[in-house]
């Protein structure tokens, strides 16, 4: 009983010692509900800013409490919306820098720019104007984006239906650049439109130059859906040389695939990891006709085919700026 | 066709399984054991909807169910080794031919003795170690929950591997071992575990281990002291991502016990540090956090009466993800009227689906605290181990000598240790108490079975305001009756009610991805949710039963966009363990 009493007794004189800390966690509660007033108007640090050379701009603003901000940065010519979210009483250098990306399709081209601040629960708006020299440049290997024409040793099939429009179109609302091509047409008899084959000849190697590892290799490309067309699917293959012969015999050879259906009007982003590509046959899963091994580093073929229901009619999809990243997703 | 295939050479493996269970049943020792349990579980529901224009999209009534049997069997080829694998075989109503079924593998372990002297556990592990470290709290309201309601927490529960041990199903390893001593110290016991929290993708996420020791040091029966040491931690190389989670959490512990013919007394303390950081984010920040928790329970022999009570101090920043991880996601919807009237409105969780809804329930410790509902519980959402409380417990309560009746009465009194967004600290207040009765003979007149409980809690959060910072004041209460009596010979009739109100204002911290608050969501409630249940048990044994309960759930939220519905509900359910 003395040693339990010891005991308890050392304890109540542990906890003796507990006492409220004199901070507090979380932003000042007086400061939030306090009057919101701009202290400091909005500034923009590079006003012409060249994304395409590695230049970045931010924005600067003070205001007189902490507070839920959203700066809005519209391309004028290609429609391109870059948002940048932040809780804090000011913008700076590190909360509000823009290296170019977009987080509405189309990217940033050359253009003049809207910017807008708004803020959470407070009607009061900053707005001011910046100019891009030019779009940011991606890292990866592009296939192409169009802007040269259609790419040199790429093969087609276009089926001979009914107005057949498979050609490259030129708009300022390409979601990069100017350029898409543009895949359409009615062919009442086969599921199959056209379709584009893209062999690593065409670029002077027997396979595509990508890392080994499926995990770290990412197919991106952005696709457009007609807002009153709802049938078409985009189905993408990936043909892998895997006795490195330097042709693909779809026999016994490794044949992925990712089909697409368009569902959100307007331009899309494709990111897909080659590790979570799958063998497909007639758009289910099935087994491999090779190794069963992804082998990014043994692609050698990259085949884009139009498809729609016969019965549909007219089906209509674009596409853009086909690129291979490594380690991540393309950020447009 | 693939399933037909599979289903076919799942029973003959069951066939001859049983054939060869049947031969070694006959042997004094058992070389192979079939263990598992079955259920068959129904519901009907029919939603009907307090609103002023007649919801025309939402289809009110649901049926679902399913059939399953987890199949075990416990494989011993030598006295120092078991091998323990469980299929879980589970057919959806209507699921038939294929479409519907599931194999999945719910246990498989290999444990055993090396030379006498180490156990160890290999594959799935059930392990706990203190409040601080590894801890799996119950789920909110348990506590409260007639046994009425208690059979579908139970599925829950059983699915989703909480035991009453408060034990966290992990994958991994545990060894364990002891060195027993003559003289001044009795025993001092090693346990390890090291388990997978979560898997790399080979890309940008690294694996996550969870690993801990336990050093236990037993001076006699009266006094004993542990040093107990977790981390979850990101190994490195394992993805191409070099930002790397740490979280050590050391813990103290010691134990004293004292017993004469009048009294007996127990006490303990533990006394934790942790450390929360990233390696190579110079972003993310690097906290400490201490928490010192004491306990004493003083028990007078003769008249029964208990008293506990509980000192405690959890620092704001101490993150201990083993002893913080819930079992409830918050983030979840629910799955059976996801959305509700004609403007198609998320429908808020509610205390129903705490009681039934399958995809709340996480498995994985988490490395942040995760959200809670401040509406059911604002005091203790991560148990004893809730960070930023500090204050005591006090539990009066007493039972008779034959254990058939139980009566407690328990205060809580804590506050903030640091404030959140201001200084001033949080005040919270719970008070509760209950009764329970239970019988398998009830009187001597009338020899069968006959428990009743009564419970209530009202827990108050309070901190004072400014002139523009509003006051905080929620207020919960939570009243529950339960009653069983056996009708017939093994029949049971079953009555439930649990009810819950809720009114008030409060702050919620809204945090970032290292679980810094950044800012406050004001959270304003004002709602009742009342549910009964009444139905038929049969026991056909001590590990099966057939029960069939009508329920009737409603709730009255006055909140913003929300609104009143009840949900009536058949359920039955069948289960059998063995």
């Amino acid at each position: 009983m003395k040693k339990l009493s010891i005991f308890i007794a050392l304890s109540a004189i542990v906890f003796s010692g507990c006492k409220q800390d004199d901070e507090f966690s979380g932003p000042d509660l007086n400061n939030l509900y306090g009057g919101f007033s701009i202290v400091q108007d909005l500034d923009i640090s590079n006003r012409n800013v060249d994304f395409s050379s590695g230049e970045s701009t931010y924005f600067t603003a003070t205001f007189s409490k902490n507070v839920e901000w959203n700066i809005e940065i519209k391309g004028l010519t290609s429609g391109a919306i870059r948002n940048i979210e932040g809780f804090s009483d000011n913008l700076n250098n590190v909360n509000a820098l823009w290296n170019g990306t977009t987080s509405i399709l189309p990217m940033f081209k050359g253009e003049d720019c809207a910017v807008e601040v708004t803020f959470l629960n407070q009607t009061d708006t900053l707005r001011d104007t910046l100019t891009v020299v030019a779009g940011r440049v991606n890292q990866g290997f592009l296939l192409s984006d169009f802007e040269n024409g259609f790419p040199a040793n790429w093969l087609t099939f276009i089926q001979s239906g009914a107005n057949m429009s498979f050609n490259i179109q030129t708009s300022d609302l390409s979601a990069q650049g100017t350029h898409y091509y543009d895949m359409g047409g009615d062919v009442n008899w086969d599921w199959l439109k056209g379709y584009v084959y893209i062999p690593a000849s065409a670029y002077g190697v027997q396979a595509f130059p990508l890392n080994s590892n499926p995990a770290n290799v990412y197919f991106n490309t952005f696709y457009y859906k007609v807002p009153t067309l709802n049938n078409a699917l985009i189905l993408f293959q990936f043909c892998e040389d895997d006795n490195e012969d330097g042709t693909f015999n779809a026999n016994n050879e490794d044949m992925y695939s990712i089909q697409v259906t368009p569902t959100a009007a307007g331009w899309s982003q494709l990111s897909v990891n080659y590790a979570d590509l799958a063998a497909l046959v007639n758009g289910a899963p099935s087994t491999p006709a090779g190794n069963g091994v992804k082998e990014p580093h043994k692609l050698m073929q990259v085949n884009i085919l139009h498809l729609a229901n016969p019965t549909s009619g007219y089906a209509q999809s674009y596409i853009d700026y086909l690129i291979f990243t490594e380690n991540g997703p393309l950020i447009p | 066709m693939i399933y037909n295939r599979m289903i076919i050479r799942f029973f003959v493996m069951c066939c001859l399984l049983f054939a060869v269970v049947t031969s070694f049943a006959q042997s004094p020792a058992r070389k192979f054991n079939v263990t598992g349990a079955a259920r068959g579980y129904f519901f009907g529901d029919r939603l009907d909807q307090n609103v002023a224009q007649e919801d025309t999209i939402t289809i009110p009534r649901l049926n679902s169910g399913h059939v399953l049997a987890d199949l075990g069997l416990n494989i011993r080829p030598n006295k120092n080794m078991e091998i323990q694998g469980m299929v879980r075989v589970r057919n959806d109503y209507g699921g038939f031919w294929g479409s519907g079924v599931t194999f999945d593998i719910r246990q498989l372990y290999v444990k055993g003795v090396i030379g006498n002297v180490v156990r160890y556990q290999l594959g799935d592990i059930n392990y706990r170690m203190t409040k601080y470290t590894l801890w799996n709290n119950d789920q909110e309201l348990l506590s409260l929950t007639p046994q009425a309601f208690r059979q579908q927490y139970d599925v829950l529960n059983y699915d989703h591997f909480y035991n009453n041990d408060h034990s966290w199903r992990q994958q991994g390893a545990a060894a364990e071992f002891a060195l027993v001593f003559s003289k001044f110290v009795e025993e001092l016991q090693f346990h390890t575990v090291a388990t997978r929290v979560r898997a790399s993708n080979n890309s940008s996420i690294n694996d996550r281990i969870f690993a801990g020791l336990n050093l236990q040091l037993i001076q006699s029966k009266y006094f004993n002291v542990g040093f107990n040491f977790v981390n979850l931690n990101d190994i490195e190389g394992t993805s191409r991502n070099t930002t790397l989670f740490r979280n050590p959490v050391m813990t103290y512990t010691a134990e004293g016990k004292w017993n004469n013919e009048q009294w007996a007394a127990t006490s303990d303390v533990e006394w934790a540090h942790s450390k929360t950081f990233y390696v190579n984010d110079a972003e993310a920040p690097e906290w400490k956090g201490s928490a010192i928790d004491w306990r004493a329970k003083v028990k007078n022999e003769k008249t029964n009466v208990t008293l506990d009570v509980r000192l405690s101090k959890v620092d704001a920043l101490f993150n201990s993800p083993g002893a913080q991880t819930k079992r409830i996601n918050y983030g979840q919807l629910p799955t059976a009227y996801g959305r509700i009237t004609n403007d198609q409105v998320v429908r808020n969780l509610s205390m129903m689906d705490l009681m039934r809804e399958s995809n709340f329930y996480n498995l994985q410790l988490q490395n942040y605290l995760m959200a809670f509902a401040p509406k059911y519980d604002n005091i203790t959402p991560y148990g004893d181990a809730t960070p930023n409380r500090m204050g005591g417990v006090i539990n009066l309560g007493w039972e008779s000598p034959k254990k058939d009746v139980k009566v407690y009465v328990a205060n809580t009194d804590m506050q903030e240790v640091r404030g959140e967004g201001t200084l001033t600290p949080r005040k919270f207040m719970r008070t509760e108490g209950g009764v329970e009765f239970k019988r398998e003979k009830a009187f001597t007149s009338w020899q069968r079975r006959l428990a009743a409980q009564l419970s209530f809690r009202n827990d108050q959060t309070t901190r004072g305001g400014t002139d523009v910072v509003p006051q905080v004041d929620l207020n919960t209460q939570v009243a529950a009756a339960g009653l069983e009596i056996e009708v017939l010979e093994k029949l049971d009739l079953m009555a439930g009610w649990q009810w819950i109100q809720y009114n008030g204002f409060d702050f919620v911290a809204r945090k970032n991805a290292y679980g810094e608050t950044f800012n406050f969501n004001e959270y304003k409630v004002n709602g009742k949710e009342n549910m009964m249940a009444l139905g038929l048990r049969y026991r056909f044994s001590e590990n099966a039963f057939l029960t069939t309960q009508w329920n009737q759930y409603d709730i009255n939220d006055a909140t913003l966009n929300s609104t009143s519905y009840n949900v009536g509900q058949i359920m039955v359910l069948y289960q059998m363990n063995f």
